[in-house]
């Protein structure tokens, strides 16, 4: 893939990307991986898929909300992000999203994406963890957003958000990123062959089929 | 950009949203296959087939590699995305060799319904001559062009003419009928 002037531009814009890895919250993490895989000339840890809950991995189930086929749903309640397919069906992958006080709801679409892209840690985030480099290169296995990023803009601005791979298996199916929709890197991988730039997307608190029970829904002020 | 927080820009772009998704999905791309039979259960459940996946199953194709490869608009040539997903899927195909291929090639682009068939044809046959360079037999695979007959619709513009834009390689146990 061609690197543009464009591409640059936005691997220099502020990222709101994944929240790097620096925190014990998933300590357990070497269980998390099993042996190296080697993509496009970057040799990266395996995730050990039998270490993780069946529930999150990729798979093939049915969908019956109306988004046309194509178009990417993440369910952020559930953790789910679904890749719309024909007769009623979607892939579905486990994702982690933003914890508390950086979850976001809305329609985007892919309009650029990147292989084992470069990262900027916006400003924010590096005040929050000063031992985050000012930058990590194209290439690195250990960059956070991992081998595959897809950015989302909406009518051409820039959103701060993306889908990526992470450093951290274990943070698939919880709150933990900084608004990004973290994938396991294997899926990453999947999704960016799946989605062409243009690919629409909506982020949704739960998709309609999931919808909590009317006792349990938030009242409306 | 930052997160929006608000309680009532949540509420406000729920509510887009349910307008974006009141509009029906036309399964125009299900023509593709065999006719389905009308879908029961509920979201989640597993997908007809894919309670559990074998190796060298069409689930397993659809699943683990990925049927279909996208075009640049007015283009039938294979970008490097494009190379990937068919590198993918001759690695498969030669290791399952009892699948024959049938390789649907779709347009949604410029000109007239005559020049989007050529299109659509010369991407499936783009999408063919690469599987072959990559070892899979010609002589288990064709290529049919479709135009813009079997288009996914309903979507923005510009969203749907990028799956629009497709090969689908097709796994296939038996030939068209002539």
């Amino acid at each position: 893939m061609v690197w543009t002037r464009r591409d640059m531009m936005l691997g220099g814009l502020a990222l709101i990307g994944a929240e790097a890895a620096g925190k014990p919250a998933f300590a357990a993490a070497s269980s998390y991986f099993a042996g190296q895989a080697v993509d496009n000339g970057v040799t990266y840890r395996a995730t050990n898929f039998a270490a993780i809950d069946k529930k999150w991995h990729r798979q093939v189930v049915k969908y019956f909300s109306s988004e046309p086929i194509g178009t990417v749903v993440v369910d952020t309640r559930h953790h789910f992000l679904y890749l719309i397919m024909e007769n009623k069906t979607a892939i579905r992958y486990g994702v982690g999203v933003g914890r508390g006080g950086f979850k976001w709801y809305g329609r985007a679409t892919i309009d650029q994406k990147s292989l084992w892209p470069r990262w900027t840690p916006p400003a924010d985030m590096r005040k929050r963890h000063p031992e985050l480099p000012k930058f990590v290169e194209r290439g690195s296995p250990k960059n956070p957003l991992g081998p595959r990023a897809m950015y989302l803009l909406r009518d051409g601005v820039d959103t701060g958000y993306r889908f990526h791979g992470t450093l951290e298996p274990g943070s698939i199916g919880r709150d933990a990123s900084s608004g990004c929709i973290r994938m396991f890197n294997e899926d990453a991988i999947d999704l960016y062959q799946r989605c062409p730039i243009g690919t629409a997307v909506q982020v949704l608190p739960h998709i309609a089929d999931q919808a909590p029970q009317v006792s349990d829904a938030t009242p409306v002020e | 950009m930052s997160a929006p927080t608000g309680y009532a820009r949540l509420l406000f772009s729920m509510a887009a949203l349910l307008t974006l998704t009141a509009c029906t999905t036309t399964d125009i791309a299900s023509v593709e296959e065999p006719a389905a039979v009308p879908m029961t259960g509920q979201t989640n459940d597993p997908a007809p087939g894919f309670e559990s996946v074998l190796p060298g199953s069409k689930e397993d194709f659809i699943l683990n590699v990925g049927r279909r490869t996208y075009f640049n608009e007015d283009s039938a040539s294979l970008d490097s995305v494009a190379r990937a997903t068919l590198d993918k899927q001759a690695a498969w195909l030669v290791s399952n060799p009892r699948w024959l291929v049938k390789l649907q090639g779709f347009s949604d682009d410029s000109g007239s319904a005559s020049s989007m068939v050529k299109l659509s044809q010369k991407r499936a046959d783009a999408a063919m001559a690469y599987l072959a360079s990559k070892g899979v037999a010609s002589s288990r695979m064709w290529a049919k062009g479709y135009g813009n007959d079997r288009e996914v619709r309903d979507c923005t513009d510009r969203s749907c003419k990028v799956q629009n834009r497709r090969v689908v390689t097709n796994l296939r146990t038996e030939r068209d009928a002539p």
